[in-house]
């Protein structure tokens, strides 16, 4: 388990690390946090001859509220959103899924930025940003652009970044004050991949529900969002029959078979956690 | 002459190997970096059964940094002997043991994933790695044989040296007067049940470091092995080096479970490998991959049972018929159903038993020792019991009850010809039944239910073959000194590998010397100093090595007494020992400390006792009374199944244990906590599962689930205290928490979901796929 030989690059800039994936093409890698990148490297199920380790480019990291969202720099280490207090008062769906990461020891050194440009689709972060409308901030030699998250994720380690782009911040647009968030997942152990997860977030208006957020993870390829049971339970509201929405959300669902658990559970467990999320969701909503 | 015994043994002294682990300054054989060391990397099989039809090393020959690349033809060819101490010679050596076909590297075709093909030798693991990399080794495959009964009659041989899969069998016998026994029964329950493949997964993967230099024809190997003297021993065997010209040494040594009791494949063709090479020291070190893909693997395993049980719930009768893989390259012959026969009837009065097993080869990775390599009779008999109890509309402890070995009963023989003796298998059983509150849970698991939410309740009884004692492992040596200043060595043939022996030996040695314990150093795991032990494992350490401590540190303090009566111009029967003092009794000042004794034991000997020799060295070695030092326990477990989603809460476990006089109860406990840790695993989590062309999948961390911190319950523990017949009355309990805890744990789940009437699951693993499985078909 030694990595096959590769160079190493720091740059300070953005633009210097923009310029080094430009120059390498598919030689080049960026490294961030380095908790997905790094074992499969040492593994060799990947290779790369050059890493960009971003590590040292000033202004990736950190956290700032302004205009009606909260914009996390990619680089921002996962502990240190987990205990932020804006990340905690205004997008504490993502608050919630944090811990459910690996491990305190992993989160200490994984990023947020990290974690969604990955894009496994059994982890947590790339569903909070598909079920919040988040959207993703990256370089390229062109510049900056903005990819909307229900763009972003093409497929399992895939996403709509090009080869020489690199994910810089994400925004989240930050709810009203009636709004309740819920992370439910099942897991074999505290800190595995989930076998099935959902992300739910409502906003209450009295007993209407004026907006909604249903997203899932590890089911598929990408995180999923379900827009259909999202629908629905805006039009039942607060009082809907949770089940019967969650039911929505699961039964598009086609998961398949791993060591860990069959597809068909996956997806009868699919309809059990959006159940739970959203009654969650709702309940701390109304308090 | 009298001495304080008791102030160490049974107090939880702290752990003095601890300062050292804790802070991560052990020395492992990783750590030693001699100087011009080399590094091994395998190139390994990707296909479980297949011919090599092209192997071309020449690239990786010529890649700047590697020294050698072998093949099967560089290294399997010099093999002298390959067999291991505690299974004896091969059959066709004369001996009596069941072996796979010798090779330490595949022989022109492979037989499992993982298997070694080639073995590079490089200036760097990194350059190894590289170099394996640019191997070319093409494999033609073919059809694996796979399972536990479909290779006894396939004719795709594993091993095309045989003439069958089969590596041990003792078939089911039919006997007319039992078979009428059972038509004519009261009840007769049937169950199959299967373990989950596991493998040992220590925190320290196997590795070693070879030096074999040809002008001295000597060989120093650093080895991260449960046995210094078996390696030693094997690598004499395997290269024809005179034993005496060996050395092992293990220094710290994280973990092994049994894994590192024999010399496996890639351990050998490392020695092979060093040894043609003839000059710089070789290591190797396996990587977690590795370990998990291609160490070991157990509990591959399946049990037909069927119990006759009479109208008040006696058990009459039991058939067992056992069916395991061994895989390719078992380290011996692998088996274990054969042992487990030997101790199936527990704790219970089970006056017959009908017994069968067949091992199978497969193309899969071998089978070695694992904590209770015989668990199976534990894991499969107490799910069977709480399966009896559950059909014939009995209490599962009312069942255990009726049925088990009372102290009236003692000694009992079993209708396998073991004699038990001191042991309290009711009384650990009815602490445990105290301790759960079983009434109480019985209520509190009724309004449960009316909330929607299921608890069960579950019980796990054994009774452990410890300390065995027979052939190589017969007995175990104390080599005591005392230097000129008073302090004293303990040298012992064991090999701690997270144990505590360290600590323990030292509180046996304290306690029966009479001195501080800070003035007893125990040296283990170097051949040069320790003399000849079979090393730790089969929970022995304790009941044996102390045994040889404590008979080593009587004469020692014998002596001692002798020379102080001579200086004191007192009785020795006068005199008494305290903390490195010899006094007379009643007279304190009167006393002289052992450095004193010590010093005229060394540098005066006109002054020691007419007769007495110059020098304090005591050389004991103990064998047990008797081939098996039983001990005992139960477990108790309290679950609660999330019926959506087929997750499992340990909300207690509890454990009463017997394991006789205890030396260190924090040891104690920790060691019964690492033991249901594993077995809580093999129920839950862990499951070394190949797919249907042979594959492992899980060869990552990622896919093996070991159970970790977060899923552990708090461990409760009672503690009953029978002395063995021992020397010291300990009795061995290194494996009783890995035995025991899966069918506690299965049976609490089986308890849960029986209130819904769901069939019970006799499958593991019980994952929440499993369970949901068995929901939806309930």
């Amino acid at each position: 388990m030694k990595p096959s030989k590769f160079h190493y690059h720091a740059p300070a800039t953005i633009g210097d690390a923009v310029g080094l994936l430009g120059a390498h093409a598919d030689e080049a890698k960026v490294l961030a946090g380095g908790q997905s990148l790094v074992p499969m490297m040492s593994l060799r199920l990947a290779t790369f001859g050059h890493l960009v380790d971003l590590n040292k480019v000033d202004g990736l990291a950190g956290i700032e509220r302004s205009n009606g969202h909260v914009r996390i720099g990619a680089l921002t280490r996962q502990a240190t959103a987990e205990h932020d207090t804006t990340v905690a008062s205004d997008v504490p769906m993502m608050a919630k899924a944090l811990p459910h990461i690996g491990h305190f020891q992993i989160r200490n050194r994984g990023t947020v930025g990290g974690s969604i440009a990955h894009a496994d689709p059994a982890s947590e972060l790339p569903a909070v940003a598909l079920a919040l409308d988040a959207t993703l901030e990256a370089a390229g030699p062109g510049g900056e652009r903005q990819i909307a998250a229900a763009d972003f994720f093409e497929g399992t380690w895939q996403t709509a970044l090009a080869e020489d782009e690199i994910l810089t911040a994400v925004r989240f647009p930050v709810w009203g004050a009636a709004s309740g968030f819920a992370v439910e997942e099942v897991a074999r152990r505290h800190g595995d991949f989930a076998i099935c997860g959902a992300v739910c977030g409502v906003e209450l208006d009295g007993d209407a529900i004026v907006r909604a957020a249903i997203g899932l993870f590890g089911v598929g390829p990408t995180p999923v969002r379900s827009t259909l049971a999202e629908q629905a339970l805006i039009a039942g509201g607060a009082g809907s029959d949770l089940a019967d929405i969650a039911r929505q959300a699961a039964d598009p669902l086609d998961p398949s078979d791993d060591i860990h658990a069959s597809g068909a559970y996956r997806k009868q467990i699919a309809a059990v956690v959006v159940r739970r999320a959203l009654t969650k969701a709702i309940e701390e909503a109304r308090s | 002459m009298t001495t304080t015994v008791g102030r160490y043994i049974g107090q939880s002294v702290k752990r003095r190997e601890d300062p050292r682990l804790l802070t991560g300054h052990g020395r492992y054989v990783d750590d030693v970096q001699d100087a011009g060391t080399l590094h091994v990397a395998f190139v390994r099989s990707n296909v479980a059964r297949g011919r090599i039809t092209e192997l071309d090393v020449s690239e990786a020959r010529a890649l700047p940094g590697v020294e050698a690349v072998y093949t099967a033809d560089d290294l399997n060819p010099m093999i002298q002997q390959y067999w291991a101490s505690m299974m004896g010679p091969r059959i066709e050596m004369g001996g009596e043991s069941v072996y796979p076909p010798v090779s330490v590297l595949a022989p022109g075709d492979v037989r499992y994933v993982g298997d070694p093909i080639a073995l590079v030798i490089a200036t760097s693991r990194y350059i190894a790695e590289d170099a394996a990399d640019l191997v070319v080794v093409d494999v033609e495959p073919q059809r694996p044989v796979l399972g536990l009964r479909e290779p006894i009659t396939n004719t795709d041989l594993v091993h095309p040296e045989t003439d069958s899969n089969v590596s041990q069998t003792m078939p089911l016998p039919e006997i007319p007067e039992i078979e009428a026994l059972f038509a004519n029964a009261p009840h007769v329950v049937t169950r199959t049940f299967a373990g989950a493949r596991a493998t040992n997964v220590p925190m320290e993967p196997r590795g070693l470091t070879v030096h074999y230099d040809r002008y001295r024809n000597e060989m120093l190997i650093r080895a991260a092995t449960q046995s210094v003297h078996e390696i030693k021993a094997f690598a004499a065997r395997l290269t024809g080096v005179p034993e005496s010209n060996v050395r092992a040494v293990a220094d710290d040594v994280g973990g092994g479970f049994g894994q590192k009791m024999m010399v496996m494949r890639e351990e050998a063709a490392v020695i092979m490998a060093a040894f043609k090479l003839g000059s710089s020291p070789v290591k190797w070190i396996e990587d977690r991959r590795e370990n998990l893909m291609a160490s070991n693997q157990a509990r591959s395993e399946e049990g037909d049972l069927t119990f006759a049980v009479d109208a008040e719930g006696h058990i009459m009768a039991v058939k067992c018929n056992f069916f395991e893989e061994v895989g390719a390259y078992p380290p011996s012959a692998g088996a274990t159903a054969m042992l487990a026969i030997g101790v199936f009837t527990g704790p219970y009065k089970i006056p017959i038993i009908i017994p069968g097993c067949t091992a199978v080869y497969t193309n899969t990775v071998g089978k070695s020792a694992y904590r209770g390599p015989w668990a199976l009779e534990t894991i499969f008999r107490e799910q069977m019991m709480d399966h009896v109890a559950r059909e014939i509309g009995m209490d599962p402890i009312e069942f255990r009850r009726i049925n088990i070995i009372q102290p009236d009963d003692l000694p009992f023989k079993t209708a396998t010809e073991m004699t038990l003796e001191n042991i309290t298998p009711s009384e650990t059983l009815e602490q445990v039944v105290e301790m759960l509150d079983v009434d109480s849970f019985r209520a509190e698991q009724a309004r449960a239910k009316a909330e929607g939410r299921l608890l069960g309740l579950g019980i796990g009884g054994y009774v452990e073959p410890s300390a065995i004692a027979f052939g190589v492992l017969n007995s175990d040596p104390a080599v005591m000194t005392m230097d000129v200043s008073g302090k004293v060595q303990v040298r012992l043939g064991t090999g701690s590998h997270g144990h505590s022996i360290e600590t323990t030996i030292a509180q046996v040695v304290a306690t029966h010397l009479g001195c501080d314990i800070d003035d007893v150093a125990v040296i283990q795991g170097d051949t040069a100093t320790s003399p000849m032990g079979p090393g730790t494992g089969g929970s022995r350490t304790a009941v044996i090595a102390g045994g040889a401590a404590q008979t080593a540190s009587i004469e020692m303090r014998e002596k001692l007494v002798r020379i102080a009566a001579q200086l004191l111009e007192a009785s020795p029967d006068d005199l008494e020992v305290n903390g490195g003092v010899v006094s007379v009794k009643g007279t304190p000042q009167a006393a002289i400390p052992f450095a004193q004794l010590a010093m005229t034991a060394h540098m005066a000997p006109d002054m020691l006792p007419e007769g007495m020799g110059p020098g304090l060295e005591v050389i004991a070695r103990y064998r047990p009374p008797t081939e098996f030092t039983w001990s005992n326990a139960t477990h108790g477990c309290v679950v609660e199944v999330d019926r959506e989603t087929g997750m499992v809460d340990i909300k207690r476990y509890i454990v009463s244990e017997d394991c006789g006089q205890m030396i260190n109860p924090m040891v104690v406990e920790g060691q019964i906590a690492g033991g249901v840790a594993q077995g809580i695993g093999g129920v839950l989590f862990e499951d070394m599962a190949y797919d249907s062309d042979g594959n492992p999948l899980a060869t990552t961390f990622l896919d093996y689930l070991l159970p970790s911190a977060p899923e552990m319950p708090d461990f409760e523990y009672g503690h009953v205290e029978s002395m063995s017949n021992t020397l010291g009355g300990y009795k061995g309990m290194g494996e009783g928490g890995a035995i025991a805890s899966p069918p506690a744990v299965a049976n609490a789940i089986n308890d849960a979901l029986a209130q819904i009437g769901v069939p019970a699951l006799t499958r593991f693993p019980f994952g929440p796929s499993q369970i949901i499985d068995a929901i939806n078909a309930g």
